[in-house]
């Protein structure tokens, strides 16, 4: 091998290692960060209006975001309605599903961001958006499902660039 | 009337002490409140006089202010009276006693230190002057009596007994009106000149009917003599006692009160001329007009000012209620209900970007442009005004499920009664200042009745 390629394949792969590690920091923030969505809230709170400084007697509101564990809703209120009508929905399922979505994109989030079992992480966050892709089939909400179609594109290039992932606990896997 | 030591002390206290200013403090934040026990010092003790529909919307809002102690109630049904004590007694813990008679209770109280009067308003005076007499200070539903002449003893009994007596026209107090009048319309002069004034209250046939009858449940029931003893013909008369011409002054002092106290507060003087009209033209068993429309001719420092009222009782079309303002430069659509409320700018008129920069007003989603019209009749028109809203509504405060939810439209007024009890506030709408308000409103059936202008002179209008 001429030094000349050497260069180009070690550029190449540098190039590699960098896709795949921007790929696993993106799949791992969403899937982290949209977990931790799942336990915030907003909380009203007045506020005096002033004008020019000077108090008016008038006071007015503002939606004030805030996270706790007694704020977590797997499935939005807004779709789970939704889902109980559906009639492929079983019943059963739902409510541990509602349950396990929050916890399973937080954990899931968590191992690709530190490349544990990364390739399996993966694949069962794959498998998780196809689960919510199903739900979002059944309702009609096309958008999502052509959203989530996109999250499927980058973990299969993900999945793709594995090989060139470094810093990974459990390679095998 | 109060000879006990121990309660002469504690008003004493009411009104110097620097605790005093702790609870004026805590007025606006009643999620902090807890109901007063009869023992503690600087407890305000009040006496609810009448505890009828109205008595009990300004209880939901006293509840919310710190500081009061429920001492008695007093109304001559059985019914009404034990539901108020049972109201009193689940808020404080403590029931209060009750009386049917309010000279007994003036007589048997000792250390009562308010009284709120909710009676019908043929009682609203006699109530008031006895309640004055006995020393307390007096919070009374508005229209201040049903004839001018009982009005003006309101305003002698409380000059003589130099004690407080707040009339309930209690958008005087609502800080959206408040913060309208002195910031927007004489602190910017918002509207440039005020020509015209409009104001209306049109309730549908459905608020409007007759009550009681034969629906009436049999504890409802007043026996006849004790009706007869406080001036009611029958059952019919107590339960309708808005529409007999001896009793009430009809729709237009129980509705048009409102809005016209507030062409007055807002103008700042009383009108020269009224010219009404009005008819029996639905409900024509009753004694009072159903539906009174009126002029009102103003002579103001700014200028003229020519101000229109409607009440109607048989139809709710048109916004309901409301007061608005018509300027050169901007109308100001003020009502109780914020939704109702809007301010228009002029299209002549200087921009407002700079009232939005500091908090004066904040964008209103401009309503859908019409379709233009072609040929001539679109020379005519003007372009539609820019709308605005004001920056913000009456303070909230949490309710008992922690809801954040604004403040009851009666409660600012009744703070700031008891805010003045205490000596730290002074009242917005005193009986004097009640009176002068209200002085031309009842010469608008006069007018309606004869078909005539009336002129006023000071034999009208003044104590």
């Amino acid at each position: 091998m001429s030094n000349e390629e050497e260069t180009t394949s070690n550029g190449n792969t540098l190039a590699l290692v960098y896709g795949s590690l921007l790929l696993r920091v993106w799949l791992g923030v969403r899937a982290f960060q949209t977990g931790v969505e799942k336990f915030a809230g907003t909380r009203i709170e007045s506020q005096s209006v002033s004008t020019e400084g000077v108090e008016t007697g008038l006071e007015t509101t503002k939606a004030i975001k805030f996270y706790s564990l007694d704020n977590y809703h797997g499935v939005p209120e807004a779709l789970m309605g939704k889902f109980q009508e559906e009639p492929l929905m079983p019943g059963f399922g739902l409510p541990i599903y509602d349950k396990l979505l929050g916890v399973a994109l937080l954990g899931l989030g968590l191992t690709i961001l530190l490349g544990i079992a990364y390739r399996s992480s993966l694949f069962l966050l794959g498998l998780l958006y196809i689960s919510l892709t199903w739900g979002l089939i059944l309702i009609k909400e096309d958008g999502g499902v052509a959203w989530l179609g996109t999250h499927m594109v980058l973990i299969v290039m993900a999945l793709a660039l594995a090989p060139h992932n470094r810093v990974a606990i459990l390679k095998k896997w | 009337m109060n000879t006990d030591p121990s309660n002469l002390t504690r008003r004493d206290f009411l009104s110097k002490s620097l605790a005093g200013a702790g609870a004026g403090l805590v007025l606006g934040a009643p999620n902090l409140l807890r109901a007063a026990s009869a023992t503690d010092p600087d407890a305000i003790h009040v006496a609810l006089v009448g505890f009828g529909k109205q008595a009990e919307v300004l209880f939901a809002c006293l509840k919310n202010i710190p500081g009061l102690y429920f001492q008695a109630v007093c109304d001559i049904s059985k019914n009404k009276l034990q539901y108020g004590m049972g109201q009193c007694r689940a808020h404080q813990r403590t029931a209060p006693k009750g009386y049917s008679d309010i000279d007994e209770m003036l007589a048997t109280e000792k250390g009562l230190d308010v009284a709120i009067i909710a009676t019908p308003d043929f009682w609203h005076s006699p109530h008031t002057v006895k309640c004055l007499e006995a020393g307390l200070h007096v919070y009374c539903e508005k229209m201040m009596a049903h004839t001018i002449e009982a009005a003006r003893e309101m305003v002698i009994a409380m000059e003589k007994s130099g004690k407080l007596c707040q009339i309930g026209h209690q958008r005087r107090s609502n800080p959206r009106y408040r913060f309208t009048l002195d910031h927007l319309i004489n602190g910017r002069k918002i509207c440039g000149q005020i020509v015209n004034v409009n104001g209306q209250w049109n309730r549908s046939l459905g608020s409007s009917g007759r009550i009681g009858g034969e629906k009436l449940h049999p504890s409802a029931i007043v026996p006849t003599e004790v009706l007869n003893r406080y001036g009611f013909k029958d059952m019919d008369q107590y339960m309708n006692w808005r529409l007999y011409r001896d009793l009430s002054g009809g729709p237009i002092s129980d509705l048009g009160a409102h809005q016209i106290d507030v062409f007055n507060w807002f103008l700042g003087t009383a009108p020269k001329r009224v010219f009404a009209t009005g008819g029996s033209s639905y409900f024509k068993d009753r004694e009072h007009f159903d539906n009174v429309m009126c002029l009102f001719d103003y002579d103001t420092p700014q200028g003229e000012v020519r101000a229109f009222y409607q009440v109607l009782t048989t139809t709710s079309y048109g916004v309901g209620f409301y007061e608005s303002f018509l300027g050169t430069e901007a109308a100001i659509r003020i009502s109780e209900v914020p939704s109702s409320s809007a301010i228009y700018r002029e299209s002549t008129a200087p921009k407002w970007d700079d009232l939005i920069e500091q908090g004066y007003l904040v964008n209103k989603p401009a309503p859908p442009r019409p379709a233009k019209t072609s040929g001539a009749v679109q020379s005519y028109e003007s372009p539609p005004p820019e709308g605005f809203d004001l920056p913000g509504d009456l303070p909230f405060y949490r309710d008992n499920k922690g809801q954040l939810v604004n403040k009851p439209p009666h409660q600012p007024h009744l703070e700031n009664f008891f805010a003045a009890v205490r000596g730290k506030a002074t009242l917005n709408c005193d009986a004097r200042h009640a009176f002068e308000s209200e002085a031309p409103i009842f010469w608008v059936n006069p007018s309606a009745l004869s078909k005539q202008p009336i002129e006023f002179t000071a034999q009208h209008l003044t104590v």
